[in-house]
């Protein structure tokens, strides 16, 4: 064992530890979910390890028991770092677009598909001709 | 000879092949003289050779450790083990392009066995030479495989370890691109059928190629998603990543087109719509390389950045504009003349088809609206699983419900007895969704607990009818599984249905939580009692593991672990995973105590009926198996009815 944890510990400089980290609980993670791990690279704060990552979920942790509610949570790291933070974007200003266009994408579709199956009359030169047909005597 | 030599002169051979084939095959269709397409025939299986020897080359140059090669020297490492060697030709951006040109040539040449009238089989061979073109220019210019290093290093520091965790990745690469460019033959057939103006017969040609393209897509997204789930250590199977977009989108578009392909097959309608929707999907598979690949967007799966993307951006606009520009200069020849009732077979297969392409939209737009916000407002925004996961659900919704009632729905017009049906199955629904509700599930999970049962019970409708029609017939009733469309097109039907369930459950019922542990200390946690029983370190030559003794009871002991790789500076976590039908139990050792081993770290988390979507995965790809088997001469000559 000792001689691993020395190994470990020449390999490793970097990860110096102190404390253990704290427990977190589900609802931890719920928040940490819906916030970006601002170093990764499409990572949200609750799957990352990165040291900003596990500090977002220590501090997440810290505020629930103070007794912050989940939109004091965000609204705190919106303030440090802006929207981006946010994984789903907030519904106002220039995100409003990413949620507006799929449903007027969808109804457009939908108009489309309506026209489509509405009963076309037929052309009105094929009418005469289908007419002009029925009246010649048979041959 | 060396490995590089041997590459570079193979991918040159295998581009001029390409370039003489592309060259025949268009001369065959300009000039009519059937000489050029016996030409261009002929360049086939050499093409495919010299693309063969490029590829063996570069496995050649793995084995031998030859870090004089770039590729090499960055992606490989003496420590590795025999199998990720033999995989790492696909663990980086050359050697995939490469491993996708290989099997580009391949179905060139499996496409171009088969007899088709000259005009067309010109045409055909011309757009697969075109895109072999493509993919060997790549590489013979600005992202060669086979680039040299002026000093070598003794040593490399072997693919990323994410890819080295789990034998998945030997498979789940390999399945996406086989799907990829199987979608590359229907897109040819459809190019050459929109110049030669014979719009029909292309679709039912290429069905096979559809429809294995299609089960490759989903064997490998399924693969995709278990890997995800194993390795990334974070107990989910779908991030939203934009990678993974980028190929939801071509299977989506495949799913739409598979669709709307059978509405022409059987009333020869949607032809506007089939040139359409397969033109998108190839196109789809180029424009998710190019998001991969440019750099544009990071993620787990981006490789370098590099020329490649603008080239990939090129051959992306190209295939787009071929097939949408041939489109709109015969789209007067092949509009849809005929009247269609939204309440028949074919109404509810576009209206399925335009909620796939629909949801391709959705997951276009999410993907790019950040980099369109961040280019034209100069701000930053993130759209992520959130925003999808709510996009989604309607979507799937939708398609659940249309999946049920469409294949008991009869072709033009539906029938009284529909209607019984019918509202047989809306019951079912109402019920399934009631119970749910009365056992406290929230209003989307009942949802899909009523969507399951009465897409069961649809199928279960289904299999009755067509058994009962046989028995009427006096026929075998076991007869009906030689129908083997419409049986596992079922079989893919019931999977999606239960996909779609597991999907609820897991995305709505996930319980994670994290707590230290000192030795000897308990933690009642979903269900599971962990007893944490101390910490080991193995010594495995190319890393090192710390793994956690948990007791759990149930479950014997696990051993969730970490791995140090030393090109990595922090360590990876190993989950271990516990299946069982009902609650997957996902462990991980997040951090532990470095001095003694006095306490560690446990992350737990508890995902209901995840197992049932790898059984459902399963499921796909044995239904789609299940229509592509080859069926023998005589049960061919006989002749299966096609309801």
């Amino acid at each position: 064992m000792r001689w691993v944890v020395l190994l470990l510990a020449f390999l490793l400089p970097a990860l110096a530890q102190e404390a253990p980290p704290p427990d977190l609980s589900p609802e931890v993670f719920r928040i940490a979910r819906e916030l970006r791990c601002p170093v990764c690279q499409g990572e949200s704060a609750a799957e990352s390890n990165s040291g900003v990552a596990v500090e977002m979920r220590r501090i997440i942790a810290e505020m629930l028991r103070e007794g912050k509610t989940e939109e004091e949570i965000k609204a705190f790291f919106v303030e440090r770092y802006g929207d981006w933070i946010l994984y789903a974007p907030p519904r106002r200003g220039v995100t409003l677009w990413v949620w507006v266009l799929p449903v007027l994408g969808l109804l457009l579709l939908g108009l489309g598909l309506f026209a489509y199956f509405r009963p076309k009359p037929l052309p009105k030169e094929l009418l005469e001709e289908a007419e002009r047909r029925l009246k010649e005597p048979p041959r | 000879m060396t490995p590089a030599l041997l590459g570079n002169l193979s991918v040159s051979l295998a581009l001029a092949f390409s370039l003489l084939g592309l060259a025949l095959a268009l001369l065959a269709y300009l000039q009519g003289d059937g000489r050029f397409l016996r030409g261009a025939r002929a360049l086939v299986l050499p093409a495919f050779l010299a693309a063969l020897a490029a590829f063996l080359a570069l496995e050649w140059a793995l084995l031998a450790h030859d870090f004089s090669l770039a590729y090499v020297a960055r992606n490989h490492s003496t420590k590795d083990p025999l199998w990720v060697t033999l995989v790492t030709p696909w663990a980086a951006l050359e050697g995939s392009i490469l491993l996708w040109g290989l099997l580009q040539t391949l179905y060139t040449l499996l496409a171009s066995r088969k007899p088709l009238d000259p005009w067309r089989a010109s045409l055909v061979l011309a757009v697969l030479y075109g895109i072999q073109v493509f993919f060997f220019g790549v590489m013979a210019t600005i992202a060669s495989p086979f680039q040299t290093l002026p000093n070598p290093p003794q040593d490399g520091v072997g693919p990323n370890p994410l890819l080295q965790n789990h034998w998945m990745m030997a498979v789940h690469p390999v399945l996406m691109y086989l799907g990829f460019v199987g979608l590359s033959v229907p897109y040819a057939y459809a190019v050459a059928a929109m110049v030669a103006r014979r719009y029909q017969t292309w679709v039912e040609e290429t069905r096979w190629w559809t429809l294995i393209a299609w089960g490759f897509l989903t064997a490998g997204k399924v693969a995709g998603m278990w890997w995800s789930y194993e390795v990334l250590g974070w107990g989910g199977y779908w991030a939203w990543d934009p990678v993974e977009n980028a190929s939801f989108v071509p299977w989506l578009l495949a799913t739409a087109f598979l669709h709307t392909a059978l509405v022409q097959q059987t009333r020869g309608a949607f032809k506007a719509w089939n040139f359409a929707f397969v033109t998108l999907a190839f196109a789809a598979t180029v424009l998710g390389t190019f998001l991969t690949r440019s750099g544009v967007i990071q993620s787990v799966h981006a490789f370098a950045e590099g020329p490649v993307g603008p080239a990939f951006l090129g051959f992306f606009l190209l295939a787009t504009g071929l097939g949408l520009g041939l489109l709109s200069r015969v789209s007067r020849e092949v509009r849809d003349t005929a009247l269609f009732h939204p309440f028949s077979r074919e109404g509810a297969l576009l209206l399925g088809a335009f909620f796939f392409a629909g949801w391709a939209l959705v997951v276009v737009l999410g993907t790019f609206y950040p980099l369109l916000v961040e280019a034209f407002a100069k701000a930053k925004v993130s759209v992520g699983a959130p925003f999808f996961n709510q996009v989604s659900a309607p979507l799937g919704a939708g398609i659940l419900l249309l999946m049920g009632v469409g294949p008991l729905l009869p072709w033009r017009r539906p029938r009284k007895e529909v209607f019984r049906n019918l509202y047989l199955l809306l019951s079912v629904l109402a019920l399934g969704t009631l119970l749910g509700l009365l056992r406290g599930y929230t209003l989307g999970a009942s949802l899909a607990v009523g969507l399951f049962l009465y897409n069961a019970a649809a199928i279960y409708l289904l299999a009755r009818e067509g058994v009962l029609a046989r028995v009427r017939a006096g026929l075998s009733p076991w007869g009906f599984l030689a129908n083997r469309r419409r049986v596992g097109s079922l079989v893919v039907h019931f999977a999606v249905a239960l996909m779609g369930l597991g999907i609820a459950f897991s995305q709505t019922y996930r319980l994670e939580s994290e707590k230290t542990l000192y030795r000897g200390e308990a933690w009642e946690v979903g269900g599971v009692r962990l007893t944490f029983q101390g910490v080991r370190a193995l010594d495995e030559g190319r890393r090192f593991a710390v793994e956690a003794l948990l007791g759990t009871g149930r479950f014997g002991e696990v051993r969730p672990r970490l791995h140090f790789y030393p090109q990595m500076n922090s360590p990876l976590p190993a989950p271990k995973v516990i299946y069982t039908p009902g609650n997957d139990y996902y462990f991980l050792l997040m951090d532990f105590d470095r001095e003694k081993g006095e306490w560690a770290s446990i992350r737990l988390i508890v995902t209901p009926l995840v197992f049932w979507m790898w059984v459902a995965g399963a499921l796909m790809a044995l239904g789609t198996l299940y229509i592509l088997w080859p069926v023998g001469r005589a049960e061919e000559a006989r002749g299966v009815s096609p309801a």
